[in-house]
């Protein structure tokens, strides 16, 4: 299978700004690959490095060694990011735009044209259900309209590989109910999803495979099947392998 | 214990209140801001004079349409003058237009950037010396203690824009202010003498001049002796011109006392001698 | 070069979303207005210090918008952290800086437009001229020299996360070149050393920005500036640009944006 995200040895370390003081290792070595048309779960507690993993794919974060690709594209390439759909945790779009507007400036940075502009961008608006607000300023939405904007924005360019980070955190139940609709949505279209989530419920309903790291470093990797196999369930094998110990008593 | 917000402000207003009747009479002692009769001086106090004097200099820079030296230019200390009477006169405009405070290009940077200065002396000419006034206005407001402004505002209004009454009005404005200025006296004589051609109201405005002159201190009146002078010559020449020589010859003779040149005016006195054995003589005690 | 120019509409939209532009608009206007109305020893055919107020407000108008305008782009886009999704797009981060750039520059030339076409109004009504090639000539020196302003505000706010730091330093900097760029020789000649070979040198690095301030031609009706030497500044203002652009962006490009 052709892997379209894919990371070799990364290792990302923070210089500290104070002196005398060693930096903090975010990544040590990890490897990674992610291949066409999977929904893969990138999972972890608070500090483990997704984010990090995340920042250096996105090119927001150079890596201190190792290589990350997307497409086989080096990830500072700008370019490696025509494919791709981003979706961060919160949301952090141009409020005084309108969502219309917002998604017509995402179109002309993919360097869509003016007339595939129109057609995606209401049918995303009607997929998000926006419709009736998309010449409202982004800033009179709610936190849920928001998020909605924030996935359409990411599926502008009709990306091969969708990243989420996050996706459903800070949602209610319907709202995550309709996150995890279109992610099976993408995944019957033969897109990638990789995402990273907290919820290890959800990533079991739809995720083809899944990666454990903990304190940078990959603990697991495979099907939710082979990683859970010998546990109760996949929460319990994520515990053991983040090196849970269960008090006794509770 | 509960207070209610509202009671707690009533109490405030109150002592509010009542602070304010007690301390408004010693209020008006501690500055003269607030009797000031303009705005400029309610907003700056004394430090409007810095202001004025700024807004006297933008009137010279208009008058030079924009030539003029910075504090920077090395050789404009001496050659910076203020707009006076004497622009107008034809030689030392001429001599003035000749000075070049610029000098020659201290690099490419600086010869560049000449390109977008103004590199030529004029003087405006033509009623655009209106464009001035503005400034001497503004300046006037902001120190009305600044003899200076009313004449030369003056000057430039009788003499330029032929706006006599105007003259008069700004003239009559800084004599309010400054009762016993001589020099603008003097000025409002010239508007008389030069624009109405009423020589008895010049000669009775340049007498009263006379008369603040020598109030002034005897050290002020040693500084500004260039007054005098020309209080004397010109009533010299107001008696001249209404016949009466013999006033003039005193005037005359009184101006040489004073004057940097008195030789030149010994001709004058001369001419005017002729003329008086000529005519039939008058008691000069009549005149004044 | 379209990613160029959608992210300059942003910036674009931006300003006239906001209510600074409209404020510095009105706030000129009322004052000139103001101005206009007095009257001077009766005389109506006052209008040159008309001008030069109008012009100063223009000014101070245009270096405000576009200071503030710019001073703010960068650290917004990384407190609001709208800067991720968008550099999780196909954009680089020169790009993000060239689009940062022309927004507030077109900005700042399309404040400039409206402003010279109220003074052209005002003045054209009292003067009854309408000299326009001179204004123009103004109006390109001036946006020319904010073309340098807002790439060196842009530098700044690569180093100084508060937009407001930014903006106060590049105004001081701004009106310190101003004011005495043409004589920051004349001041060096009359320092010891080695204050002397400092300042000599810095008035040679430092970009002119005073030679753009065409006012002077324009309040005293003293025709244009000779049109090779305003080619000649074009080009002396296009070379401080890039180089400031430059700048910023070997800051930027590497610049972890995440902390």
């Amino acid at each position: 299978m052709t892997a379209i995200l894919q990371t070799q040895k990364l290792r990302v370390e923070y210089r500290s700004r104070e002196l005398r003081q060693a930096g903090k290792v975010a990544l040590r070595g990890l490897d990674l690959e992610v291949h066409a048309g999977e929904v893969f779960g990138f999972l972890g507690p608070n500090g483990a490095g997704k984010t990090t993993t995340m920042n250096v794919l996105l090119g927001f974060v150079p890596p201190t060694s190792g290589a990350a690709s997307l497409f086989g594209i080096d990830v500072r390439q700008p370019i490696a990011r025509q494919r791709i759909g981003y979706l961060p945790e919160l949301t952090y779009y141009y409020k005084f735009l309108t969502a219309e507007e917002l998604l017509r400036f995402y179109a002309k940075i993919f360097g869509l044209a003016r007339a595939e502009t129109d057609r995606r961008i209401a049918s995303l608006l009607k997929l998000v259900e926006l419709e009736s607000a998309a010449k409202r300023p982004i800033r009179s939405y709610s936190k849920g309209m928001q998020q909605r904007v924030g996935l359409a924005q990411s599926l502008i360019n009709n990306p091969d590989l969708l990243i989420l980070d996050e996706p459903t955190s800070g949602l209610d139940p319907l709202g995550r109910m309709k996150v995890r609709e279109i992610i099976q949505r993408l995944k019957e279209q033969g897109k990638t999803v990789f995402f990273s989530s907290h919820e290890l419920g959800e990533v079991e309903t739809i995720c083809d495979r899944v990666a454990i790291v903990h304190q940078g470093e990959l603990k697991a990797v495979g099907t939710v099947a082979g990683i859970s196999a010998g546990h109760a369930n996949l929460e319990q094998a994520f515990l053991k392998l983040v090196g849970f110990q269960p008090n006794p008593a509770s | 214990m509960k207070v209610s917000p509202l009671s707690t402000l009533a109490v405030l207003l109150a002592v509010a209140f009542t602070l304010a009747t007690s301390l408004a009479l010693p209020a008006e002692n501690w500055s003269g801001r607030a009797k000031s009769d303009n705005l400029f001086g309610m907003l700056f106090g004394d430090g409007r004079k810095l202001f004025a004097n700024h807004f006297f200099t933008m009137a010279d820079v208009y008058f030079h349409s924009g030539y003029y030296p910075s504090v920077f230019d090395q050789n404009a200390v001496a050659e910076k003058e203020i707009i006076s009477t004497s622009h107008g006169k034809k030689e030392s405009e001429e001599d003035e237009k000749n000075e070049d405070f610029l000098g020659r290009a201290k690099d490419w940077i600086d010869a560049f950037g000449r390109n977008f200065r103004i590199t030529r002396h004029t003087h405006l000419e033509g009623h655009n010396e209106r464009e001035i006034l503005p400034w001497l206005r503004l300046a006037a407001d902001l120190d009305p203690q600044k003899i200076e402004t009313y004449t030369v505002g003056a000057f430039f209004l009788r003499e330029h824009l032929d706006r006599p009454d105007q003259a008069e009005a700004f003239l009559r404005e800084g004599l309010r202010n400054n009762p016993d200025s001589a020099e603008i006296l003097f000025e409002i004589g010239r508007v008389y003498r030069e624009s109405y051609h009423d020589l008895d109201r010049a000669r009775n405005v340049w007498q009263l001049g006379i008369k603040k002159f020598l109030a002034r201190p005897t050290d002020q009146q040693r500084e500004d002796k260039l007054v005098l002078e020309e209080l004397t010559v010109n009533l010299g020449r107001l008696e001249d011109e209404a016949g009466n020589y013999g006033p003039a010859i005193d005037w005359f003779e009184r101006a040489q006392k004073v004057s940097p040149t008195p030789y030149a005016l010994q001709d004058q006195i001369d001419t005017l001698r002729k003329k008086l054995n000529a005519a039939v003589p008058l008691t000069p005690s009549k005149l004044y | 070069m379209s990613k160029i120019f959608a992210l300059a509409g942003v910036v674009i939209r931006e300003l006239y979303r906001r209510k600074d532009f409209y404020v510095l608009f009105v706030l000129t206007a009322l004052l000139t207005l103001a101005a206009g109305a007095v009257n001077f020893f009766h005389d109506d055919k006052i209008v040159r210090y008309v001008k030069d107020i109008c012009l100063l407000l223009i000014w101070v108008s245009a270096l405000v918008i576009a200071i503030v305008t710019t001073a703010r782009q960068i650290p917004a886009e990384r407190e609001a952290r709208t800067i991720f999704p968008l550099l999780a797009k196909p954009v680089s981060r020169a790009q993000v800086i060239a689009g940062k750039f022309l927004g507030c520059w077109l900005a700042s030339g399309v404040a400039l437009v409206v402003f010279y076409f109220f003074f052209a109004v005002i003045t054209g009504s009292k003067e009854h001229l309408w000299p326009w090639a001179v204004y123009l000539e103004a109006g390109w020196m001036q946006w020319a020299m904010l073309a340098i302003v807002i790439a060196m505000v842009l530098l700044g706010s690569i180093y100084f996360a508060a937009p407001s730091s930014t903006s106060t330093i590049s105004l001081i900097v701004v009106v310190g070149i101003l004011l005495l760029g043409t004589h920051l020789k004349v001041i060096a000649l009359q320092q010891p050393e080695p204050l002397q070979s400092i300042l000599t040198a810095a008035y040679f690095f430092m970009p002119h920005l005073e030679w753009y301030d065409l006012r002077d031609f324009v309040v005293y009706d003293m025709g244009r500036v000779p049109v090779r030497a305003v080619a000649l500044a074009t080009v002396y203002a296009a070379v401080w640009t890039w180089i400031f652009l430059l700048l910023a962006w070997l800051g930027f490009r590497r610049k972890n944006l995440t902390t």
